[in-house]
């Protein structure tokens, strides 16, 4: 039997194939002008309102970089990542398999899983290449004079590598069902463009289509883009993306049978719905936002994590309705974070359209041990004395020392352009020159081989 | 066919000889209604150069790939030095070579070398021993996909021979070579044999197989019509002249 075979070949040979590929060079010149659109864009529009918010310290406080310049040049990445992406991860089994390599790659002394995990992280890599362009105009924010609070920008680009893993996963899984890099591309494409016009056109709405909503690999992002570091959401990705690369793991060797390979799925997606199950009831999250956006004031945060009784929170509104969207971000998405012991429940006709007969509608009643409330109001202004009052307890004094400055910046990014639209891109295509010249031959296996070619002779 | 001849022969014990390296038995592989391969039985003796000999389409890559773990089977079994030999552990004794195959084709021959001679630990001294014994040393620096369909072959045979699997079943070696070529192959295929390694060899030009295989195995159609040494064939048929081409055609 042969010994443990050393992962370093493996995955030398997994990093060079990725980068040899033109699918990366492509996607990252096709980034360049995109994300440098958006991030020109974005600074043009943040100057803007900085413009306007000079002198006045109360709209100076709104203007946050994380909103107004991180979100939308990641978004263009977003856009970038979805559609190119699955090519970039596919070409790391659909090459082999149309080569006709991975007959050769699976008899390698290496497990299935093994072989997947070296792809993803090939994948990873190939990711944060990709990344180059949206990194780069944090730099160019940062060059311009701007702001960056580390820990919630280091929070969004944690949201986009995840993102990025759980597309090229899917990706991965896709090439080892499919024949042809072709179909996989299909495959993936569908997952992804898929989820995200599941998440156009379900989201906000109640019931099924609000479920299948969640669903959606966009709803990954939208918590990192809020700001809001979630271990039950880093998880649950994570389990995703392990997911995939089991379920391609289980797909890759050609010599198992096919109902085999459906029964191991099967398994396979039982252990994950289970263990999504337990991950979804990790209730840690942290704000991460220089603003403190998702929580309450610290005075008010320090005196709700006091109450210990169960508060129930019964609301009167359909889930489409914006005085629900709001008094969901607004109160119980921070409420849910510190109080201990807080239930929620959605009492609401099946839609929006449906509530003028219903007088209650509208009405979010408050429980807190025998002590009830109902108010129609969606501020925390009013609701939060309403909980301290059911719990017998005096508001904390105002909280000095909360307010968010802001980082309002008046200037001009379109200079920038040179670096995305010229600079950038001929780095690439010279990165790209230089990784495809074939690497220098060993002189010590030259030497040996004349050797041997010199005893062959004589 | 011989009155003796089964279309389904088992294994002479005396040409078998006592410790077979390999046993296949009963090896059975439909795709749907199509029998690709029929109960087929045979052994393969260490150190030994096997021709599995038959048309195209006869079962030869199937037979290969099912053996080697690539291709789920349908009923039979594949012993190794008589313990079975469950696929997922096969590619820890026997290493398959597929035909047609361009691997990491953007990559030089000399990277693809380096890497599988890295997988299995092999040493600088026994890759340059394999790059000259198949005269690969003018291509190291080409990329795989702008070599010729000979020297890719070459590549081919050279990673099957830089991997330290005792047994190695290679899919038409010799495609793509001249006379000359293929007479030097062979002579490196006897060498390595010699050296303790056995091969089983998928071939279709009969001309090759008799010059480097010990014994062979006839497949046609899926079914297994003939096996044995040169000689043995000979006497099965009873052409005690004939060359292999003729001995096929008496057997199927």
């Amino acid at each position: 039997m042969l010994a443990r075979a050393p992962l370093r070949p493996l995955l030398a040979k997994e990093l060079r194939e990725i980068v040899s590929g033109r699918a990366l060079w492509i996607m990252l010149l096709l980034l360049c002008p995109l994300v440098g659109y958006s991030f020109v864009q974005a600074v043009s529009l943040y100057a803007e309102a900085s413009a306007g918010a000079q002198g006045s310290p109360v709209l100076s406080r709104s203007l946050s970089p994380f909103d107004g310049i991180l979100v939308p040049s990641f978004g263009a990445f977003y856009i970038g990542v979805t559609l190119l992406f699955p090519f970039v991860a596919i070409r790391a089994l659909g090459q082999e398999k149309e080569s006709g390599a991975l007959r050769l790659l699976v008899q390698l002394p290496y497990p299935a899983p093994v072989l997947i995990g070296g792809k993803l992280i090939a994948v990873a890599v190939a990711w944060v290449i990709c990344s180059v362009p949206a990194l780069s105009a944090l730099v160019a924010w940062r060059l311009l004079g701007g702001h960056l609070a580390p820990v919630e920008t280091l929070t969004l680009v944690l949201g986009h590598l995840l993102y990025g893993l759980l597309v090229g996963a899917i990706a991965l899984f896709a090439a080892a069902v499919t024949e042809s890099a072709a179909t996989a591309a299909i495959v993936a494409l569908a997952v992804t463009i898929g989820s995200w016009v599941l998440d156009f056109t379900l989201a906000g709405r109640p019931g099924l289509a609000a479920w299948i909503a969640q669903l959606s690999l966009t709803q990954a992002l939208h918590g990192f883009e809020q700001g809001v570091l979630s271990a039950g959401l880093v998880l649950g990705i994570a389990v995703a993306i392990a997911a995939f690369a089991a379920l391609a793991a289980v797909w890759l060797p050609p010599g198992v049978t096919v109902r085999t390979k459906l029964l191991r799925s099967a398994g396979c997606i039982v252990v994950t719905a289970a263990v999504l199950g337990g991950v979804s009831q990790v209730r840690l999250a942290i704000d991460v936002t220089e603003d403190r956006r998702n929580s309450f004031a610290v005075a008010d945060e320090r005196l709700l994590v006091t109450l210990a009784g169960p508060l129930t929170v019964t609301i009167h509104l359909a889930p489409e309705d914006p005085r629900y969207v709001d008094v969901q971000r607004a109160v119980f998405a921070k409420l849910s974070r510190v109080l201990p012991d807080l239930t929620i429940r959605i009492v609401a006709p099946h839609s929006f359209a449906a509530s003028g007969s219903d007088e209650r509608y509208g009405e979010i009643e408050y429980a807190y041990g025998s002590r009830r409330d109902v108010s129609r109001s969606t501020s925390p202004r009013e609701i939060l004395p309403l909980i301290y009052g059911l719990a017998g307890v005096s508001p904390p004094a105002g909280a000095a020392g909360d307010d968010y400055p802001g980082h309002p910046l008046v200037t001009d990014a379109t200079p920038m352009l040179a670096w995305f639209c010229a600079a950038l891109p001929l780095a690439i295509v010279l990165a790209w020159l230089i990784v495809r010249r074939p690497p220098r031959v060993d002189p010590a296996l030259i030497k040996r081989t004349t050797q041997e070619e010199g005893h062959a002779t004589l | 066919m011989d009155a003796n001849t089964s279309l389904h022969p088992t294994i002479d014990p005396v040409d078998a000889g006592a410790g077979a390296l390999l046993r296949v038995a009963g090896l059975t592989k439909r795709y749907g209604d199509e029998a690709a391969l029929a109960d087929v039985t045979f052994e393969v003796r260490a150190g030994e150069v096997l021709g599995l000999i038959g048309p195209n389409g006869a079962g030869k890559t199937t037979l290969l790939e099912t053996v080697a773990g690539l291709v789920p089977t349908d009923a039979g079994s594949v012993d190794w030095r008589g313990a079975p030999l469950p696929r997922a552990r096969r590619r820890d004794f026997m290493l398959y070579m597929p035909d047609g195959i361009r691997p990491y084709r953007d990559q030089t021959v000399a990277w693809v070398l380096s890497f599988f001679a890295g997988v299995y630990r092999q040493p600088t001294d026994h890759v340059a021993t394999t790059i000259a014994a198949l005269e690969l040393a003018s291509v190291l620096g080409k990329r795989v996909h702008s070599l010729s369909k000979g020297f890719n072959r070459r590549l081919l045979l050279a990673l099957a021979l830089i991997a330290p699997h005792p047994l190695v079943l290679m899919d038409e070696p010799f495609d793509g070579f001249d006379l000359r070529q293929s007479r030097a192959i062979a002579a490196v295929l006897r060498r390595t044999a010699a050296a303790g390694r056995t091969f089983v060899l998928a071939i279709h030009q009969l001309g090759d197989a008799e010059r480097v295989c010990d014994r062979f195995i006839l497949l046609s159609q899926g079914r297994l019509r003939g096996e044995g040494t040169l000689d043995r064939l000979r006497a099965t048929t009873r052409l005690p002249a004939a060359h292999l081409e003729e001995i096929f055609l008496a057997l199927t």
